[in-house]
């Protein structure tokens, strides 16, 4: 009798009960797009490696290594000597040439590791000296073709002996040795990786303790594939405005379940005035709420895999686009929606049984939490994890904030001023603190999350373009085969072409245990001026990566003795992307002549000329005439460099705008849900006005007036919680997840435009009506 | 002498769809009211004493009949009138004072009485508006909002804000079911008083006997049998 009571009630207002589960559907249907288009970014950046090296954590390097010395390391780790060491094994890896084509062979020990079934695809009959290929090889090379692996274009995958053989190398030769180490928080990063995609990558892993010869050099897997990483780092960035946006889908899904009791609060009254316990109602509730939420769920699960699909296929439109949904996202999405609604509905029916204030945490609990996110930000040893608590307790206050608010702007509503219509539509976005605070604290937070991605977003655009142009100088830049490189750093051969020559020279050393690359180059005013240094560089001064002074903690001014020679620091360079520390000391600096002199660097490597740049004024033609006379160098055209980069930077970016748009049309929907149900309940308010002769075209205005109104009061909040969300993506998580700093440019476009988004969020979920006609006129009878 | 009628309701009928059961609430009902004359309308609860007074009001259509207002130099003819012409009637010759929620919340006291005269860009009449609530006795109220007023002083409010604009015709839906006998007997010497000295022709819903008693015609509604 009184399911039926109730299932009656909701069918009679079916708009409303529509709108609960799409408002709902849509919360789940923003938690799925993010997550799959994320989790979609993270594949792609996945594939830059090997799907066969996948598995390797870290990799070993050494001088001229061949097999003796990995099984002189097994041993090592057979007799125990190697704890931290789960797993190793030989790994082959060079470019050649086959079958006319530049092919990066990988040599493996298919005995212990054959590629699964699941990773390629078999296109003929298996043999012991047929090859793996990605795709673009696939009809491209002569020999057996095993099957197809997840690679970079241009990879063939082999057993070890038969890397050989297409290289040409001895049988005992190897390029390194990939090892899996003991990561205790590896399980943890793994699912917060599984949960928010992209998320893992800004959590640092363990410190590798593993006891080895010195001459050996242990490079991580960031190191070994640097451009993966510097794209982890950006999809770190997108992210963290995922969880944002999980968090106004949160609200949203909080917000339907609490219009749905409020629409629902009558019959419950009535109900309970008859003798039925409170208890009962709250289970009738629940279950009826919850099942809302177990449908919008579905729903929202088709629709988020169609909008992801839909999204990456607008921002990539060159690339094929396969999603499947996996059981992480269906566990968030269902978990969401269900968990939320049934934590929030028993919530809000508690409230609404006891009539509690507005306010859900205690003001001392939320100075608290200030104060601690407050130390959390300051002090960088609280991590990451300090950095994203603060970013969760400004949201909380924020959100706390709105109802007192909005009692206190209320009792300023008087002085409000302008056509009586419009004072009506302003006031009311100010009069219902318990129906919309929730909701605004969404939008809020939505506008807020805009403005601070949009902010990191342009000043970190800002401070890579700087960056491209100090060091992007020169025309043309030589890099490759190093015999060339030594030949035409010693002659003047195409000095007809080129009015300047830059030599750089590198190599990695460790300085107080620390491994960092060390260039070495004339650093004269010009060069000099490529890192923010505008004299030259004196021989005992030194030049440091921003990452590497926050590895040494030095700054500007200070000492460093590196190969016993005292250094002094004479100033910091931005070096996104690298993902080594990195120092810069002129030719003539003693270094040059202790490492040139054959001192031991303590790692694998020599110092080497690394790449050769040239200013010219015919820079196509410089480069034409490379090509012919040296085949072997890769040659590339530092404006196409710049280009490349700068597009890359925005199309990874570009998806950020998406998110956004999906966050802000999510707070639409909640506040639209919220006015809706504020119209419900105070419906009389709306017909009394009708009948003094108010018309549609005013009602329009008076509802755009309420927008406005609600889009005020949201940006209030909005605007210092976005800039403060921008500054800690900048100052506080970028440095500590990546090690540089980014100057948080207050950008009037990025405020601007997320606020002019927000607003008109506002308004559009202030003009639009819905279930009019479901309301007769009051008194009918 | 007897006067012209100002509002004169001709065979009027209007009906409900409750499924397939089909419930006239109205059914040829026929009366006038003359300018500055009072009519009461009595009936037990869903007699549709609310119908009629939203028909007067234009706030419904009529199914049959017709409703014509006298206003300064025309007649208005409700069958004739789209809702866009009711609205407008509405806004510039009819007053409405109900049982409950008759104030925008949103608004101050005084901006409550204005809010026809705005509405209508009559800006002269928004002195006229203190002046009314003076009278009314709630000059030390202007500024407070609806929430803080009795239920008296609410319908008090309600009454000055439909007699601001002097419209031809007030409508009243049980002015007085919710107060007490004390303010129910002041409200209502207010409306019958206020419609009578400024010549506007009242037509009141009500329950209480003693408040129809002081109308000029009383109008009796029977409930209506499903058909």
């Amino acid at each position: 009798m009184i399911a039926r009571a109730i299932l009656r009630f909701l069918a009679r207002t079916p708009w409303s009960t529509a709108m609960a589960l799409i408002g709902m559907a849509l919360g789940v249907t923003s938690i799925v797009s993010v997550h799959l288009v994320s989790a979609s970014i993270s594949n792609r950046l996945d594939g830059l490696v090997p799907s066969t090296f996948a598995s390797y954590s870290h990799y070993l390097h050494r001088d001229e290594l061949d097999s003796a010395d990995y099984f002189a390391l097994r041993r090592l780790w057979r007799a125990g000597d190697l704890p931290a060491l789960k797993q190793l094994a030989p790994l082959v890896d060079e470019t050649s040439q086959i079958d006319g084509r530049s092919v990066r062979v990988l040599g493996t020990d298919l005995l212990a590791n054959l590629p699964s079934a699941n990773a390629n695809t078999l296109v003929g009959p298996f043999s012991w000296n047929g090859v793996w290929v990605d795709e673009s090889l696939k009809d491209q090379l002569s020999m057996p073709i095993n099957g197809i692996i997840d690679a970079p274009k241009g990879t063939l995958l082999a057993d070890i002996a038969t890397a050989h053989d297409l290289l040409g190398w001895p049988n005992n030769q190897l390029s390194y040795i990939g090892l899996v180490l003991n990561d205790p928080f590896a399980g943890s990063i793994e699912i917060a990786e599984k949960l928010l995609p992209g998320f893992g990558a800004g959590f640092p892993s363990a410190e590798p303790s593993l006891d080895l010869p010195p001459d050996w050099q242990l490079v991580s897997n960031a190191e070994q594939y640097p451009a993966r990483e510097f794209g982890k780092s950006i999809l770190f960035n997108i992210s963290a405005l995922g969880m944002l946006a999980l968090l106004v889908a949160w609200l949203l899904i909080y917000q339907v379940a609490v219009s749905w009791l409020r629409r629902i609060w009558p019959v419950f009254d009535r109900l309970h005035v008859l003798g039925v316990e409170w208890q009962q109602l709250r289970s009738y509730f629940l279950f009826s709420i919850g099942l809302v939420a177990s449908l919008a769920a579905l729903l929202g699960l088709a629709v988020g895999w169609w909008l992801a699909i839909w999204l990456l296929q607008i921002s990539m439109p060159r690339q094929a686009v396969n999603l499947s949904l996996d059981s992480w996202v269906i566990f968030k999405a269902v978990g969401s929606s269900v968990a939320v609604c049934l934590l929030g509905g028993a919530w809000a029916f508690h409230r609404s049984q006891r009539t509690v204030s507005h306010s859900t945490l205690p003001i001392s609990t939320t100075l608290i939490l200030l104060v601690t996110a407050t130390w959390c930000v300051l002090q960088p040893q609280t991590g990451l994890a300090g950095g994203f608590f603060a970013i969760a307790v400004l949201s909380l206050a924020a959100s706390q904030t709105i109802a007192p608010l909005l009692i206190g702007l209320k009792r300023w509503a008087s002085m409000i001023r302008g056509s009586y219509l419009m004072r009506i539509g302003v006031r009311e976005a100010l009069w219902h603190p318990r129906e919309l605070s929730v909701a605004i604290a969404g939008l809020s937070l939505a506008i807020a999350t805009a403005i601070g991605v949009a902010l990191m977003v342009d000043s970190f655009r800002v401070d890579f373009s700087q960056m491209l142009d100090h060091r992007l100088k020169y025309d043309v830049i030589a890099q490759g085969d190093a015999a060339t490189l030594n030949k035409i750093a010693a002659k003047n051969e195409v000095a007809r072409l080129y009015d300047r020559k830059q030599i750089y020279r590198t190599t990695d050393i460790r300085v107080a245990g620390l491994l960092m690359q060390l260039d070495i180059t004339r650093m004269d005013a010009f060069e000099s001026s490529r890192y923010g240094y505008s004299r030259n560089l004196a021989t005992n001064d030194i030049l440091v990566s921003e990452q590497a002074g926050r590895a040494l903690q030095l700054s500007v001014g200070e000492q460093l003795t590196v190969a016993g020679e005292v250094m002094t620091v004479a100033g910091l360079f931005s070096a996104f992307g690298d993902l080594k520390p990195r120092i810069i000391v002129d030719q003539h600096s003693p270094l040059t002549t202790a490492f040139g002199a054959g001192l031991k660097t303590k790692t694998n490597n020599r110092l080497q000329i690394d790449s050769i740049a040239f200013g010219s004024d015919q820079p196509d033609a410089l480069l034409t005439d490379l090509r012919q006379r040296f085949p072997k160098l890769e040659l590339r055209l530092q404006s196409d460099i710049r280009r490349v980069a700068l597009d890359t930077f925005d199309q990874t970016f570009a998806i950020t705008t998406v998110l956004i748009t999906i966050a802000l049309l999510v707070a639409a929907i909640s506040v639209y849900i919220a006015v809706t149900t504020m119209r419900l309940n105070r419906k009389t308010g709306r017909q009394l006005l009708n009948t003094l002769g108010v018309n549609r075209t005013e009602q329009l205005m008076m509802n755009t007036a309420l927008g406005t109104g609600l889009g005020l009061v949201a940006i209030i909040i909005a605007l210092p919680l976005g800039v403060m969300f921008g500054w800690i993506l900048c100052n506080v998580i970028n440095p500590r997840a990546f090690g540089w700093t980014i100057e948080l440019q207050l950008s009037a476009r990025a405020l601007l435009y997320a606020c002019g988004w927000g607003m008109l969020a506002a308004i559009a979920a202030g003009i639009l009506q819905g279930g009019g006609r479901e309301e007769g006129a009051f008194g009918e009878r | 002498m007897t006067k012209p009628a100002a509002l004169n309701v001709y065979k009027i009928s209007k009906h409900y769809q409750d499924g397939s059961r089909r419930i006239d609430v109205i059914a040829d009902l026929s009366f006038n009211v003359a300018a500055g004359e009072s009519l009461s309308i009595m009936g037990p609860s869903g007699s549709g004493k609310s119908t009629l007074l939203n028909l007067l009001a234009g706030l419904l259509e009529l199914d049959e009949g017709d409703i014509t207002l006298a206003l300064k130099d025309q007649s208005f003819s409700y069958r004739a009138a789209n809702e866009r012409s009711r609205t407008a009637l509405r806004r510039q010759s009819i007053g409405y004072v109900y049982q409950f929620f008759n104030l925008v919340p949103t608004l101050t006291v005084l901006e409550n009485v204005r809010l026809p005269a705005r509405l209508n860009h009559r800006r002269d009449l928004e002195r006229h508006a203190s002046t009314l609530l003076g009278e009314f006795g709630l000059a030390d109220r202007l500024n407070d909002f609806p929430e803080r007023l009795s239920g008296g002083e609410q319908q008090r409010v309600a009454v000055a804000r439909a007699l601001l604009l002097k419209p031809p015709l007030l409508l009243a839906d049980e002015p007085t079911g919710n107060l007490d006998a004390e303010n129910s007997k002041h409200v209502a010497e207010l409306l019958f008083s206020s419609c009578r000295e400024q010549n506007i022709s009242l037509v009141l819903a009500t329950h209480s006997n003693e408040v129809a008693a002081m109308a000029d015609t009383r109008l009796q509604l029977d409930r209506p049998s499903p058909s």
